[in-house]
């Protein structure tokens, strides 16, 4: 009996040997082990969500934006039935089951199921509450204003890397760099870390754009495209004495908040990207340039009456029979007279033109903080046949930005400087602090009297007898210029006498010019002349710009008005 | 039948009393800690529930040391038949939870009769044992009815758990009784013995999808794909508490919901999460003061029948013990046997105090004599 009792004791001391021996290995041997593995599964390497900075316009309007969304994501090693996960997540997010079932089998902690939803959409989710599904908060880029600006602004990724525009020109500052934090996890990957939450914001843009001439703008620029039923069409506004671009828009466009349902060529911005033959635009070249160097005075007669001028063998007519006279050079810039600006460039001699050509910044980049922007083409004095200066002159044989004509027309604005164009005014940071202003730069390429000289003469280009009186702003006068070039056709590599690019650039009012601004419109539809196409969409613009502008009329004290300054 | 004298109160066994009443305010103090919220929020009320049976079962053991062992004796068989219709009613209208059936209503009260049914069968067994002169060999009658027949009422549930114990108790009362000694004295020995070893060995041995089906062929009720991650985190949980522990109210496994059954089943991993290896040495020293004090009742113990109860009711608390820490340091299969005295569960946590009132018993009147 005593010896039954005896043998009972010792197992129940050897149970506890036995017990105690494995408490000496699990929590002292391998206690380092098993520590780490606590901690690798209940804390989780969280990136501090990163606000991408705002996009302002020059008043301080949103353009870009962030907005709270959700994503979601499977823990593959803390899930303990991969089919009611599947199920789960193809019910609430309409995803098919087999693709949630293999993107499981995987040795990855982390697959993305979606992301970027509505706070709606994840509710559901959370409420069920299934080990191995995980809901983190990202924030998403939003354009409030859809396509407006779409061009400027560009958009971003799904990681919020910009691809276009300002939001990939300025990605570096916008873009704000998340840390890693550990935060608790509990075994359901809900994360357990309230009240703790930083938030990192990358810097806030200020654009040189206003929303509301932005608007105006595209307004227009959409009717046109309606009207004449145009392929393409490009607009661009800028403040001629600083390079303040105020509104830039292109037709085709995209909407930005879901830029994948468009076409590549819908999304580049044509303003700066594609390079054309300006025509008639260009015709200020050789005429600033003939001011310029004395040869020229405005009343200087030029000889025009044959209707044709002969270069190098080839004729170059003009268009139209009432420029079939002796003109004066005022006049053959306001009727645009082909066979008067040839003459004037001959005048001035291969080398002047070519020297001007540069001076205005053709065949070179304006430096504008956008991405895309093409040089252009000028080719070397080397390169010109003979007939080359006559169509130069004119506007062929070279190519240009649209852009780059509307610089060009500024200096002639602002008094003779070459500005460099821009859309970013100020960078600043989370904090208010200013880390960027953009500063003017200017560059003198003509002196002020030849530029006040060459503003008169546009400006008959919009008064009776000009080739744009469809431009002309009811109370304040506009200085500028057409074109109509003809587009070269891809079949028979010459000029298409249907298809043409209609232009019209120029600023207002004349004597303190508050806005310049080039309307180009490829290919309209029954009409060629750029007087009548581009004339009239520049008009618009321009009248209801200066009213939202608040610029007085020129005439508003022979009208009797009272000016009301804000 | 109650003689509440002084010299019963002077003779109380208050050591056995004071080691489970420690035992118990550990395991609320560690249900409290296990099921902490991980954030703020509402405490799940389990420690209040447990401490309310706490009370009860206080109350239930006074009252089963009052009573002279005698009577128990007495009424074993009455007793024993109430336990073999308690079990049979759960099959025909138990309460299934976690797949098997286990629990039983009578109003609004819910128990898991096997609970009370493993002391009514030592109460039984050891005075059959005790009342007859067997000579080394068991009737197959009573064998039939001390072993085979609870064992199926059990296995039926399935509660294969509350079946091997029930054997277990069976084999070691009959070894006490001197039935087939030499045999049986070996091989038990060398079974129990083993036990730690041999499953761990074999255990390990085996695949994953092995290990699930045998654990799913065992028991059904436990979710076969769980098991390794029961005792994965079960071990990660205590080997994470080192040697100081991580402090009270400090453990994370718990509350963050990577240890399941944590203020049941695995009670003892939140425990040693948060003492460490000093407080999980020191707990087990009380266990084994527990353990030795009813060995030592039952070497006290004035007839056989006190001694048999003793010991069974010793080796009971014992085998529960034994499983339970097994199961949480990966040495024995995961059979869902709670911690005795310290694990969440009103049913259990009665029926140990009222076995442990019956040690008390024996031990207090182990001077008086005995007239049967």
């Amino acid at each position: 009996m005593k010896k039954r009792a005896a043998i009972l004791s010792i197992v129940i001391a050897f149970g506890f040997f036995a017990v105690a021996f494995r408490l000496v290995d699990i929590m002292l041997l391998s206690h380092e082990r098993f520590s780490a593995k606590a901690k690798n599964q209940q804390t989780v390497e969280e990136t501090i969500p990163a606000k991408r900075g705002i996009i302002f316009d020059r008043k301080g309007r949103e353009l870009a934006i962030n907005v709270k969304t959700e994503s979601v994501f499977i823990d593959p090693r803390m899930v303990t039935s991969s089919e009611r996960v599947a199920f789960a997540l193809s019910d609430a997010l309409g995803i098919k089951s087999d693709r949630i079932l293999s993107s499981m089998d995987t040795n990855r902690r982390f697959v993305w199921v979606e992301r970027k939803l509505p706070l709606e959409q994840t509710r559901s989710i959370r409420e069920l509450n299934i080990s191995g599904i995980g809901i983190v908060s990202e924030s998403k880029r939003f354009y409030p204003k859809g396509p407006l600006a779409s061009h400027i602004i560009g958009f971003v990724n799904i990681d919020k890397k910009g691809l276009e525009g300002i939001e990939r020109r300025y990605d570096k500052y916008l873009t704000a760099m998340g840390e890693n934090a550990n935060v608790f996890r509990d075994a359901r990957g809900n994360i357990l870390s309230e009240g703790f939450m930083r938030e990192i914001r990358g810097n806030n843009l200020f654009l040189t754009i206003d929303e509301g001439l932005q608007y105006i703008l595209e307004k227009n620029l959409d009717e046109a495209i309606v009207h004449w039923q145009a392929a393409s069409a490009t607009a661009i506004m800028m403040n001629p004495h600083t390079g303040e671009i105020l509104a830039m828009a292109n037709r085709p466009t995209f909407n930005p908040n879901d830029p994948q349902a468009s076409k590549a060529s819908d999304r580049r911005n044509r303003a700066i990207t594609d390079g054309y033959e300006p025509g008639s635009t260009f015709k200020i070249i050789a005429g600033v340039a003939a001011l310029e160097e004395g040869i020229v005075k405005p009343d200087t007669k030029f000889d025009c009456t044959a209707g044709f001028i002969e270069v190098s063998g080839k004729k170059i007519r003009d268009a139209r029979r009432h420029t079939h006279k002796v003109l004066t050079f005022t006049e053959a810039i306001q009727k645009s007279s082909n066979v008067g600006i040839v003459k004037i460039a001959q005048s001035l001699g291969i080398d002047k033109m070519y020297e001007y050509i540069n001076r205005f910044g053709f065949g070179q980049r304006t430096g504008i903080d956008l991405v895309g922007e093409i040089a252009g083409m000028v080719r070397p004095p080397e390169r010109w046949s003979g007939v080359s200066i006559g169509f130069i002159s004119i506007g062929y044989e070279i190519l240009v930005t649209p852009l780059q004509i509307l610089r060009a027309y500024s200096a002639i604005a602002n008094g003779g400087f070459l500005v460099r164009p821009h859309v970013v005014s100020e960078i600043h940071s989370p904090n208010g602090e200013i880390l960027y202003r953009a500063a003017p730069e200017a560059q003198r390429i003509i002196s002020e009297n030849t530029a006040r000289v060459f503003r008169e003469v546009l400006k008959t280009v919009t008064e009776e007898e000009g080739t744009a009186l469809k431009a002309a702003v009811d109370g304040n006068q506009v200085a500028g210029k057409t074109g109509t070039a003809q587009l070269v056709d891809p079949e028979t590599n010459r000029h298409s006498n249907e298809r043409h690019v209609s232009s019209f650039v120029g600023f207002v009012p004349v004597e303190e010019p508050k806005i310049a601004m080039i309307v180009v419109i490829h290919e309209p539809k029954g009409e060629s002349y750029g007087g009548r196409v581009a004339g009239p969409v520049f008009r618009k613009i321009a009248s209801e710009s200066l009213s939202y502008m608040n610029v007085p009329r020129e005439d508003y004290r022979e009208r009797g008005l009272l000016l009301v300054r804000d | 039948m109650l003689k509440i004298n002084k010299r019963l109160f002077k003779n109380f066994d208050w050591i056995t009393f004071s080691l489970i009443i420690t035992l118990s305010i550990i395991g609320i103090i560690t249900i409290y800690s296990a099921t902490k919220p991980p954030l703020d929020g509402g405490h799940p009320d389990f420690y209040t529930k447990q401490m309310l049976w706490l009370l009860i079962s206080v109350a239930a053991l006074f009252i089963v040391a009052a009573i002279d062992y005698i009577w128990i004796y007495r009424f074993s068989y009455p007793i024993y038949i109430a336990g073999l219709l308690m079990l049979a009613a759960v099959l025909i209208a138990g309460k299934t939870a976690m797949g098997a059936e286990r629990w039983l209503s009578i109003g609004p009260i819910s128990f898991q009769p096997v609970e009370f049914f493993k002391v009514f069968f030592i109460i039984a067994f050891s005075a059959y044992l005790a009342n007859n002169h067997l000579a080394g060999k068991i009737p197959v009658k009573s064998l039939f009815i001390f072993a085979l027949l609870p064992f199926i009422l059990l296995i039926k549930q399935p509660h294969l758990g509350g079946a091997m114990l029930v054997v277990s108790l069976f084999v070691i009362l009959s070894i006490l009784k001197g039935i087939n000694r030499k045999i049986i004295t070996t091989v038990l020995a060398i079974s129990i013995i083993s036990i730690p070893f041999v499953s761990h060995i074999f255990w390990e041995g085996l695949k994953d999808y092995q290990k699930n089906r045998l654990v799913a062929f065992m028991d059904p009720s436990i979710d076969p794909s769980g098991i390794g991650y029961h005792i994965n985190q079960s071990k990660i949980t205590i080997g994470s508490g080192g040697v100081f522990g991580k402090g009270y109210l400090q453990g994370t496994q718990g509350p963050l919901r990577f240890l399941p059954e944590k203020h049941t089943d695995f009670i003892f991993s939140v425990f040693a999460e948060e003492w460490g290896f000093i407080g999980s040495l020191l707990l087990m020293g009380i266990y084994l003061m527990l353990f030795l004090r009813g060995l030592d009742t039952a070497a006290r113990a004035k007839d056989e029948f006190g001694r048999l109860v003793a010991t069974g009711i010793t080796a009971m608390f014992f085998i529960y013990f034994c499983i339970n820490i097994g199961m949480t340091l990966g040495i024995m299969p995961v059979v869902g046997m709670p911690l005795p005295f310290m694990s969440y569960g009103g049913t259990a946590l009665l029926a140990n105090f009222i076995a442990a009132g019956i040690l008390i018993n024996i031990r207090t009147r182990r001077f008086e004599l005995f007239y049967p």
